[in-house]
C-alpha cells in the first residue's frame, strides 16, 4: 500500500474516509404547500408544484441564493412537468391520458389527449432533433410532434412498440422502450440534432432461480449514463446480483461485462466521467472507470459522507452525519443517508424529497488518491478528471515527486512519467490544453460537427452518443468558486521539470545517478511525442553528470544530442569542465557550433588560447570582445612577440584602434620590455 | 621498461625487456621478457635491445602498436611490472606474455588473409611490408562511434540504465558496440579504447565469425597453433603445460588473446573457456575477468551479443567474491530486463545504418582524430584503398611531420595546418587545432590550393561542426 509522506486523511478517523461526499449547502425548495417535486433533466431544473404554481430552480450553477422563477398553471394532479428546450412552454401530465401546456408568455393554454381506453400514456420529453419537438411516450408506441411558436402540435411521426416502461436521458438524447413478459427486450430509439435513429433492438439478460423462472425488469432498474462521450445502459439483474453493462453503438448493442452487486436496491451516479454505483442497502458507494477494460473498481467500498463545509477541500473537515456537527444542526437538514425519499438524477445529483432539497454528488480525489497503491492506475485515472483539473493534476505532481523521493524502482517511475506525458501529449492534439477562453469555440465546433451524418461516415462502432454528450456535458464549471480556470489535467513537460525535478534536485544530489536514470526516461518519453522541453532540464543533467564524475556518459549525452545544445548548456559545461578539461572543450565546441563568437572568443581567451581567439575574432570579424582582453592576457603569459602581434592584429581589425590608450599603454609596455621586438 | 619492433630483411623482431634487470655480466638475458622470432639465436636478440626505429612505418603508429599490446597485457594481467615485483624470477611473466603477444600479432596476420587487405604485420614468419593504407588513414588506439541519432540515442541511454541496475545496487559499466562500432560507454576514455579494441578483435560478431571461418584453415596451416607449438621453446616450456595446471602451485597461465575461443552461448552470453570450464571449481572463476585503470578494481567481464549488437557487462568482482551477487542472477536479469529493448535498439540501429561506406564522404579521403574523447573517424579502407601509393607516401610523411610538431609543442596545444602538394599532384592536407586532427588526401590534380583549402573547410563545417577554422 502507499505511504504517502502527507495526508490530510491520515488526520481523520476512519469514520471521515469516504470516496465521495455530498456537501452543504444544498439546493432547498421552501415552498410552503409543495406538492411533489420534479426534475427536468433537459434544461437542468429543479421543479417543485404547488396546486397552482410552479416553481423552478436552475440547478446547473447550484447556486442556493438564488431564487426560484414562479408560473402560474391551472389547478388539477400533476404527474410530471418538463420545461420546453426554449423555456417558453410548461407541458404537465395531468394524467395517463392527458398533457397540459402552459405559454408562459402567452399565457395560451393547451391539452394534448390520447385515446382513452385503448392505450395509456407513459410520459413525454421535449427533443432539440430536426424532426419533433416532442416526443410522447405511450403503451401503444412513441408518437412524436412538431411544435410551433402558436404551440400548435402536428403529429410527424409514430413508432408503433407495443412499451411497458420506457426510460430517457436528455444527455443521452436516447429513450429505451421496455416491451415482453418480463420487459427485457428493448427497442431504443436516438432523437439526436440529425434525426431519429432507430438502436437495433435487443434482449437484456435475466438469470433465473426456481423461486423466480419469471423476473421482471422495472424501470427503476435501469440506468442509463453517458461516461467518456460513450453511452452504456446498466442493468440490474436481481437473481445473479449482477449490474451488466450495455453500450450503445450506431449499429450495435455490445454488453460488456457485468459489475457484482451487494445490495438488492442499487442506483447510479456519474461524476466526472466515472461511475458511482449506489449499494443502497449496504449503504456504501463503489466508484467504477468504465474507461479502463478492467471492471475493478476505482476504490474500496466506502459510504457516502456529507460535508458541512462549502469549500472545504480536505477530507479532514469532512463530517459524517453520524458525528452530527455544529454545521449540521444549523443548517436544520435531519439527513439520512440513503433513505427511500432519495431519487438519484441524472447524472450526479440527489433529489431528497423529505427534506426538499437536491444534493450533488462529489469526488474526494484526494481521498482516492490516498487509498490506492498503484500509482500509474492512479496517475491514469487523474489525467482523465476535468471536473477538478487543477486538484487532480497537483495531485498527480505530489505522486511523481513522492515517487521519486521514495526512491522507486526508476521502471515504476518511468511508468508514472510516461502516463504523463503521454496525457499531456494526448491533450495537446485533442486541443484540450488550452486556455478556458477557447474552450467556448472548441465546444461550439464540436456541436456542428455532431451531425450523425458526418458520424455515419466515420468508422463505424463509434459511439452513437459521442458528439452528443459533448454537446450536452455540464461544462464542468458547477462549482465555479472552487473550480480553478483549468480545463485539464494534463501536465506540460516544463511543468513535470519545474514542479517535480528541479523540486527534487537538491534532495536528490546525492543520488544523482538515481535520478539521471529517471531524467533520461522523461527525455526518452518526450522525444517519442516529439514535445519540447525547458532546457534548463539540460543544464541541470549536467550538473547531475557532472556531480557523480560519470564524464564519459556525459560526452555521450552532449554528442548524441541528448542534451540539447543551448547556450546555458554550453557554459554549464563550461563550469562543469572545471574538473575536466573534455567537459569544458564540449562547451567550447558547443559555444562555436552556435555561433555564440562573443562567448566563445571570451572562452578561449580565459583559457590562454588567445592567439586562437584573436584569430577567430579576426576570421569572424567580432569585434564586440574587448581589446584589452587578448593584450592582457599575452602580457601576462610574458610573450612579447605575441603581444606586438596582437597589437598589430588589432591594428588591422580596429580602425582607429592606434590612437586608443590601449594601444599606448600596451605599445609602451612592449618597447619598455624589450625594444628589439618591432611593431 | 620497453618494447622494440625492429624490422630488417624483411623479417619483424619484437621484444619486450627491462633494462634494470640481468645487470650482472652473463645475465644479460634476463632482460629479456619476450623475443619474436624465439628461434633467433640470443646474440642477435641481444643486439636488438636498444632498437627502436621501424622502417617505414610512421614510428608513432608503431608506438600505438606496442601500447595497444601493452595496454591489453595490463587489462587482463595488470601491469607488468606489479607482476614481477610479486614474483621475481619472472617466470609467470614470460609464460604470460609469450603466448599473449604471440596471439595479439596473430590477430593481424589473420585479418590480412580473411579479409584480403594488407595489414599484414607479418605473413607466415617474415614481415611483410607494412601497408600505408592501414596506417595512414588510421588511427590506433581511437575508439571509432557510431553516429546516432537522438531518439536512437535516448533508446540506447535507457538502456544502459536498465543494464546499469541489472546487478541490482551495485554499480556496473557497460559498453555496446554496433558491428565494430561504439554506441555507449560509461567506462573512462582509456578503458573504453582497451576494451573496444579486445571487442572489435575477438567479440564482435564480425569477430566470432571470422574466427569460424578461418578454423579450418589455421588448423591446416600456419596460424595460431604454430604460435602455441613456437611458444613451446619459449624459455620457461611449454604453453600448453602451464596451461593444463589448475593446482595452486602451478602456473596458470591465461591467453585472453587467444583465437577460436569465443562462441556464443544459447541465452545471447558469449562463451569461452580461456579462464577455465565452468563446471570446475567455483563457477565464477571461469569468468573473464579485466583490469580497470580509472577505478583501478577488477571486474567481471560479461559479454552479450544480439546479431550486430554486443554488449559489455563489468561487474566489480569483489561485490562477487562477496557473495552480493551471482553472475547468474545477473544473466537472468539481462535477459529478462534488457533483450526485448536490445533487440529493438538493434532493430532500429540496423534500419538506419549506411552499410560499412556509412561515413564516406564523396570525393575525400580522411581522418579525424579527437584525441581528448580518443576518438578516430576515417573513410573506409575500401576506399582509402583507392588512393595512389604517392598520396599515401606523403600522407605519411605528412603526419610524420606533424607528430613531430606535436612532439615540440610539448603540452601546449597548437593549432596547425599543413598542406602538401605530392608527386601526383594530390594535396595532402593536415590540420590540427585544440587536440583534434584532421588528414586528407585530395586527388583531384586541377584544383588550385584554394580549392583544396576549401574542400577542407565544407568538411570541417559539414562533418567536423567547423572544428578546424579556416585561416
Amino acid at each position: 500500500m502507499s505511504n504517502r509522506p502527507s495526508s490530510s486523511q491520515s488526520s481523520v478517523g476512519t469514520g471521515g474516509l469516504s470516496h465521495a461526499y455530498i456537501q452543504h449547502p444544498s439546493l432547498r425548495c421552501n415552498v410552503p404547500e409543495s406538492r411533489g417535486l420534479f426534475y427536468d433533466d433537459a434544461n437542468r431544473l429543479l421543479i417543485c408544484v404547488t396546486s397552482d404554481q410552479v416553481f423552478s430552480w436552475e440547478t446547473a450553477s447550484f447556486n442556493p441564493e438564488v431564487s426560484p422563477s414562479a408560473d402560474s398553471i391551472s389547478e388539477g394532479p400533476i404527474l410530471s412537468v418538463r420545461f420546453s428546450l426554449d423555456k417558453k412552454v410548461i407541458a404537465v401530465q395531468r394524467s395517463d391520458s392527458e398533457i397540459q401546456f402552459f405559454h408562459r408568455e402567452t399565457k395560451k393554454t393547451l391539452t394534448h389527449k390520447c385515446r382513452a381506453g385503448s392505450e395509456s400514456l407513459l410520459g413525454f420529453f421535449w427533443s432539440d432533433s430536426p424532426l419533433c419537438d416532442l416526443a410522447v411516450v405511450k403503451t401503444s408506441g412513441m408518437d412524436l410532434f412538431a411544435c410551433d411558436s402558436a404551440m400548435n402540435l402536428r403529429l410527424v411521426e409514430t413508432k408503433k412498440v407495443n412499451v411497458n416502461w420506457y426510460i430517457y436521458t436528455h444527455e443521452s438524447r436516447l429513450v429505451l422502450l421496455a416491451s415482453g413478459l418480463q420487459c427485457k427486450t428493448i427497442t431504443g430509439f436516438q432523437l439526436s440534432t440529425a434525426g431519429v435513429v432507430r438502436l437495433p433492438k435487443f434482449e437484456m439478460t435475466l438469470a433465473t432461480t426456481e423461486s423466480n423462472s419469471k423476473p421482471i425488469i422495472s424501470a427503476g432498474d435501469v440506468h442509463l449514463i453517458t461516461v467518456y462521450g460513450r453511452i452504456y445502459c446498466l442493468q440490474v439483474d436481481r437473481e445473479a446480483m449482477l449490474l451488466h453493462t450495455y453500450r450503445f453503438y450506431r449499429d450495435a448493442v455490445v454488453q460488456q461485462g457485468s459489475l457484482p452487486i451487494y445490495s438488492s436496491k442499487l442506483s447510479v451516479s456519474v461524476v466526472d466521467n466515472l461511475l458511482l454505483v449506489h449499494q443502497i442497502d449496504a449503504k456504501v458507494v463503489i466508484i467504477y472507470d468504465l474507461f479502463v477494460d478492467s471492471r475493478a473498481p476505482v476504490s474500496a467500498p466506502l459510504p457516502l459522507l456529507w460535508r458541512g463545509y462549502q469549500g472545504s477541500d480536505t477530507s479532514s473537515q469532512a463530517t459524517n452525519k453520524e458525528n452530527e456537527g455544529p454545521e449540521a444542526s444549523t443548517s436544520n437538514e435531519n439527513i439520512v443517508m440513503y433513505e427511500d425519499a432519495w431519487t438519484f438524477l441524472v447524472p450526479d445529483l440527489i433529489l431528497d424529497q423529505t427534506n426538499k432539497v437536491l444534493w450533488r454528488v462529489h469526488l474526494d480525489l484526494e481521498a482516492i488518491s490516498a487509498s490506492s497503491s498503484d500509482r500509474t492506475s492512479l496517475l491514469e485515472l487523474l489525467q482523465r478528471r476535468k471536473l477538478e483539473a487543477n486538484k487532480a493534476k497537483q495531485l498527480c505532481l505530489g505522486i511523481s515527486r513522492a515517487l521519486i523521493l521514495e526512491r522507486r524502482p526508476a521502471t515504476q517511475v518511468t511508468q508514472a512519467i510516461d502516463v504523463l506525458v503521454t496525457a499531456y501529449s494526448y491533450s495537446v492534439k485533442a486541443g484540450i490544453y488550452k486556455e478556458l477562453k477557447n474552450e467556448k469555440t472548441t465546444a461550439t465546433t464540436s456541436t456542428n460537427g455532431s451531425s450523425p451524418d458526418n458520424e455515419r461516415q466515420r468508422a463505424s462502432g463509434s459511439s452513437i452518443s459521442e458528439e452528443e454528450v459533448e454537446m450536452d456535458l455540464p461544462s464542468g464549471s458547477a462549482d465555479g468558486q472552487q473550480e480553478s480556470q483549468l480545463s485539464s489535467p494534463a501536465i506540460s513537460p516544463d511543468e513535470l521539470y519545474k514542479f517535480v525535478f528541479a523540486s527534487v534536485e537538491e534532495m536528490m544530489i546525492d543520488e544523482s545517478d538515481y535520478l539521471v536514470a529517471i531524467i533520461t526516461e522523461f527525455l526518452r518519453s518526450i522525444s517519442a511525442e516529439k514535445l519540447k522541453v525547458d532546457l534548463n532540464i539540460y543544464v541541470m543533467t549536467l550538473r547531475l553528470l557532472a556531480h557523480s564524475k560519470r564524464f564519459a556518459e556525459l560526452s555521450l549525452f552532449v554528442t548524441n544530442k541528448i542534451i540539447e545544445p543551448s547556450k546555458e548548456v554550453a557554459l554549464q559545461l563550461l563550469e562543469s569542465g572545471g574538473q575536466n578539461l573534455r567537459v569544458r572543450k564540449l562547451g567550447l565546441d558547443m559555444l562555436r557550433q552556435l555561433s555564440l563568437h562573443h562567448e566563445y572568443i571570451s572562452s578561449l581567451v580565459q583559457d590562454g588560447y588567445y592567439l586562437e581567439a584573436l584569430r577567430y575574432a579576426q576570421k569572424r570579424k567580432v569585434t564586440s570582445v574587448r581589446s584589452s582582453l587578448f593584450l592582457e592576457a599575452a602580457f601576462a603569459s610574458n610573450d612579447m612577440q605575441h603581444l606586438a602581434a596582437i597589437l598589430r592584429v588589432l591594428s588591422e581589425m580596429i580602425p582607429g584602434f592606434k590612437e586608443t590608450s590601449e594601444y599606448y599603454t600596451f605599445h609602451g609596455l612592449l618597447n619598455e620590455t624589450s625594444s628589439s621586438v618591432a611593431v | 621498461m620497453a618494447s622494440v619492433i625492429s624490422v630488417g630483411d624483411e623479417s619483424l623482431r619484437l621484444c619486450v625487456f627491462d633494462l634494470r634487470r640481468g645487470q650482472t655480466e652473463g645475465q644479460e638475458l634476463d632482460k629479456i621478457l619476450f623475443f619474436h622470432p624465439p628461434e633467433l639465436d640470443v646474440s642477435t636478440q641481444l643486439s636488438v635491445i636498444g632498437l627502436s626505429e621501424g622502417a617505414i612505418w610512421r614510428i608513432d603508429a608503431l608506438r600505438r602498436v606496442l601500447k595497444e599490446v601493452h595496454s591489453l597485457f595490463v587489462m587482463f594481467h595488470g601491469s607488468v611490472r606489479a607482476l614481477l615485483e610479486k614474483e621475481p624470477t619472472g617466470g609467470l611473466t614470460r609464460a604470460q606474455l609469450y603466448p599473449f603477444i604471440a596471439d595479439y600479432l596473430s590477430t593481424f596476420q589473420k585479418r590480412s588473409r580473411s579479409e584480403d587487405c594488407c595489414c599484414d604485420l607479418f605473413v607466415g614468419k617474415k614481415l611483410q611490408l607494412p601497408n600505408f593504407r592501414e596506417t595512414t588513414l588510421s588511427e590506433r588506439g581511437t575508439v571509432q562511434m557510431l553516429t546516432l541519432a537522438r531518439d536512437t540515442a535516448l533508446e540506447v541511454q535507457s538502456l544502459v540504465q536498465v543494464l546499469d541496475s541489472c546487478a541490482g545496487n551495485l554499480r556496473c559499466h557497460s559498453m555496446i558496440l554496433f558491428q565494430d562500432l561504439l554506441v555507449s560507454t560509461t567506462l573512462s576514455a582509456d578503458d573504453t579504447v582497451n576494451l573496444f579494441t579486445f571487442t572489435v578483435m575477438r567479440l564482435t560478431s564480425k569477430a566470432l565469425s571470422s574466427d569460424a571461418s578461418s578454423w579450418s584453415y589455421l588448423r591446416k596451416g600456419s596460424g595460431s597453433s604454430e604460435v602455441s607449438s613456437r611458444s613451446t621453446s619459449a624459455p620457461v616450456g611449454s604453453v600448453d603445460s602451464l596451461h593444463s595446471g589448475n593446482g595452486d602451485n602451478m602456473l596458470h597461465v591465461i591467453r585472453p588473446l587467444q583465437h577460436d575461443k569465443w562462441k556464443k552461448g544459447k541465452d545471447g552470453f558469449l562463451v569461452t573457456d580461456i579462464w577455465g570450464l565452468e563446471t570446475g571449481g567455483s563457477p565464477d572463476s571461469a569468468i573473464p575477468t579485466v583490469w580497470l585503470q580509472q577505478t583501478q578494481e577488477r571486474v567481471y567481464l560479461l559479454a552479450y551479443q544480439y546479431k550486430s549488437l554486443t554488449l559489455l557487462l563489468l561487474l566489480p568482482t569483489t561485490a562477487i567474491l562477496n557473495g552480493d551477487l551471482s553472475i547468474s542472477a545477473v544473466k537472468q536479469q539481462v535477459i529478462e530486463q534488457a533483450s526485448l529493448r536490445i533487440m529493438k535498439i538493434e532493430e532500429k540501429i540496423s534500419r538506419g545504418w549506411g552499410g560499412e561506406n556509412a561515413y564516406h564522404v564523396k570525393g575525400y579521403r580522411y581522418l579525424v582524430v579527437d584525441n581528448d574523447m580518443e576518438i578516430s573517424r576515417a573513410s573506409p579502407s575500401g576506399k582509402v584503398a583507392t588512393l595512389a601509393k604517392e598520396s599515401l607516401l606523403a600522407l605519411n610523411k605528412l603526419r610524420e611531420e606533424v607528430d613531430l610538431e606535436k612532439s615540440r609543442a610539448q603540452k601546449k596545444e597548437k593549432d596547425l595546418e599543413i598542406c602538401i602538394r605530392a608527386k601526383n599532384n594530390a594535396w595532402v592536407i593536415a590540420r590540427v587545432s585544440r587536440g583534434k586532427e584532421l588528414y586528407m588526401a585530395l586527388e583531384k590534380a586541377s584544383d588550385t590550393l584554394l580549392d583544396a583549402t576549401d574542400a577542407v573547410g565544407r568538411f570541417s563545417n559539414r562533418y567536423c561542426s567547423g572544428a578546424f577554422l579556416m585561416d
